[in-house]
């Protein structure tokens, strides 16, 4: 099983190293409450894809249309820095309407986009994201872009956890609390837009929802919720890749799978600790 | 004594839309000062006029340069999904003074504790925040806005959503670091009865009314049927002022016009 995923171990690398930047601010992510503005940024950024596929099939812009990261990076940067900035709240919108606005009409258009769009594989591509097509040079760009994510989280951490935890009191104390969010949320964009042309929609969300989800349920404090999400990330990009090749099943819905047994292995953890 | 924070004329409002208008008072050094109201009257914006957040629209509110705020949020402002421990929710209390990108020293940590110490529950550092009883968590706040040594000690609601005993307990305590390290103290809250027996001023905020005086000026059935718009009893007992509304009370006639 493993010899056969090692077949792809460029695919495996790409899956592995999006399931921990996108697990690390998944920490964020569930723990703002702001689960549902990471599927929206997602499904902006899948828009963008979309609409560099649709211009790219009909000969618009070819220059540009080749890299459809470029639209996804911009689509997902405008998403983070609405959201961040509050999106919505001042023109009466309550926030979770906003996001479902964004949401439904970002997937629509996208899928509006897509079907109108010459490549065959695109519509595959807009749903699954194509792991197996990660090659050696989208594992470096992939890499180029977590590591200076990471470590912006690593030396800010104190920063993002106070301005999440307590904005009044951060701004009292002199924390440009819109400037810390909107940093928070343009990491998360430029991440997700990156792995967005490998992972889809579904997957990107998975890693940013399920393996932090397992680290509540298990751990006690923010380290453990960090360390239990990475590592049930790690786990379930490992376990769910090395098991959709030989099974030929498709990859992104295989994790997800073993994500989702590892949440529920969490949660029957969490039943037997207050036992 | 010396004045803290002054107000000069401060018009306070968001974009055209004025809340109070006119306010001229300071808050002196050694002070214990309770901004009551009902919700909705402009304590918050008085707040945050205080803490720098916003700016008067006219006039201007003065605070002292190099001062320090100890802030104490309402308890509900803090998330507790964040699976903190009380002692690490302290040392927030210090980040500004461990600079950027940095992490807290053990002397920050030591300082926490003895913060935690100060306000009676340091056995609970190493427990869960939000494994703690609503006066706890209050109490673990304080500690946070006392660990910054401030000049300036100011609490938004307290004892909101509190149960008699732990209200009577932070208050206490409240006013024992008043007393004890002479800490001036803003502490706003909609309960005058709760307040009026701790703090050495009031300030009141109605609706587009503001008066500030000491608890004796102010906790008359005069100025508070004034403010507040229908007839109110004052009564002592056991040197306590308690303050009650008429029932079936009229409306005052020239009083302010109740929100």
């Amino acid at each position: 099983m493993l010899s056969a995923a090692l077949l792809f171990k460029d695919a495996l690398y790409g899956a592995l190293i999006i399931s921990v930047v996108c697990a690390a601010l998944g920490v964020y992510v569930v723990l703002r409450r702001i689960v549902f503005v990471g599927a929206a940024i997602a499904q902006l950024s899948s828009m963008g894809i979309a609409l560099a596929l649709f211009m790219s099939g009909m000969g618009w812009l070819t220059g540009m249309t080749a890299h459809p990261v470029a639209f996804s990076l911009a689509f997902a940067m405008a998403g983070a820095v609405f959201f961040g900035l509050g999106g919505g709240a001042r023109a009466g919108v309550p926030p979770d309407a906003t996001i479902g606005v964004t949401y439904a009409v970002a997937a629509a258009l996208g899928i509006l986009l897509i079907s109108k769009a010459a490549s065959g594989e695109a519509h595959d591509i807009f749903l699954q994201g194509n792991i197996l097509g990660i090659t050696r040079g989208d594992v470096w760009v992939l890499l180029g872009v977590s590591i200076p994510v990471l470590l912006i989280h690593l030396v800010f951490y104190k920063e993002f956890l106070f301005v999440s935890f307590d904005r009044e009191t951060a701004r009292t104390l002199g924390y440009n609390v819109t400037w810390w969010n909107l940093l928070l949320y343009f990491t998360l964009g430029v991440v997700i837009a990156f792995a967005m042309q490998f992972a889809g929609v579904m997957l990107v969300f998975n890693f940013l929802v399920l393996p932090a989800v397992t680290g509540m349920l298990v751990a006690r404090s923010m380290q453990g919720i960090f360390v239990v999400a990475l590592v049930a990330a790690v786990i379930a990009a490992f376990v769910g890749f090395s098991l959709s090749v030989p099974f030929d099943l498709p990859s992104g819905p295989a994790i997800i799978a073993v994500s989702g047994v590892l949440a529920l292995l969490g949660s029957g953890a969490r039943r037997l600790q207050r036992r | 004594m010396t004045a803290l924070i002054t107000f000069d004329h401060a018009t306070l409002g968001y974009g055209r839309r004025v809340v109070l208008s006119d306010l001229t008072f300071d808050i002196p050094e050694g002070d214990f000062l309770g901004l009551v109201g009902p919700n909705g009257a402009g304590k918050t914006t008085i707040l945050r006029a205080i803490l720098g957040s916003l700016d008067p629209l006219q006039g201007s509110v003065s605070i002292t340069p190099g001062l320090r705020f100890g802030y104490v949020p309402q308890r509900d402002s803090v998330d507790y999904n964040f699976p903190l421990k009380v002692v690490d929710v302290v040392l927030m209390g210090r980040y500004d003074r461990v600079g950027l990108g940095r992490r807290p020293t053990a002397k920050d940590r030591a300082l926490a504790c003895t913060a935690l110490e100060h306000v009676g529950i340091l056995d609970l550092a190493e427990r869960p925040l939000n494994a703690l009883s609503g006066g706890q968590k209050q109490r673990a706040l304080i500690a946070r806005a006392l660990v910054g040594d401030p000049t300036v000690l100011i609490l938004d609601e307290p004892t909101n959503g509190m149960d008699l005993v732990s209200t009577t307990q932070i208050l206490g305590l409240v006013r024992e670091l008043h007393e004890r390290d002479n800490l001036t103290v803003l502490m706003v809250s909609h309960a005058l009865n709760e307040v009026a027996n701790y703090v050495n001023r009031i300030a009141l905020v109605v609706e587009r009314g503001f008066r500030i005086g000491t608890v004796g000026e102010i906790m008359t059935e005069q100025t508070l049927s004034h403010m507040y718009g229908i007839p109110v009893d004052v009564d002592e007992m056991h040197g306590h002022r308690i303050v009650v509304a008429r029932r079936n009370g009229q409306q005052v006639v020239g009083a302010r016009p109740h929100a």
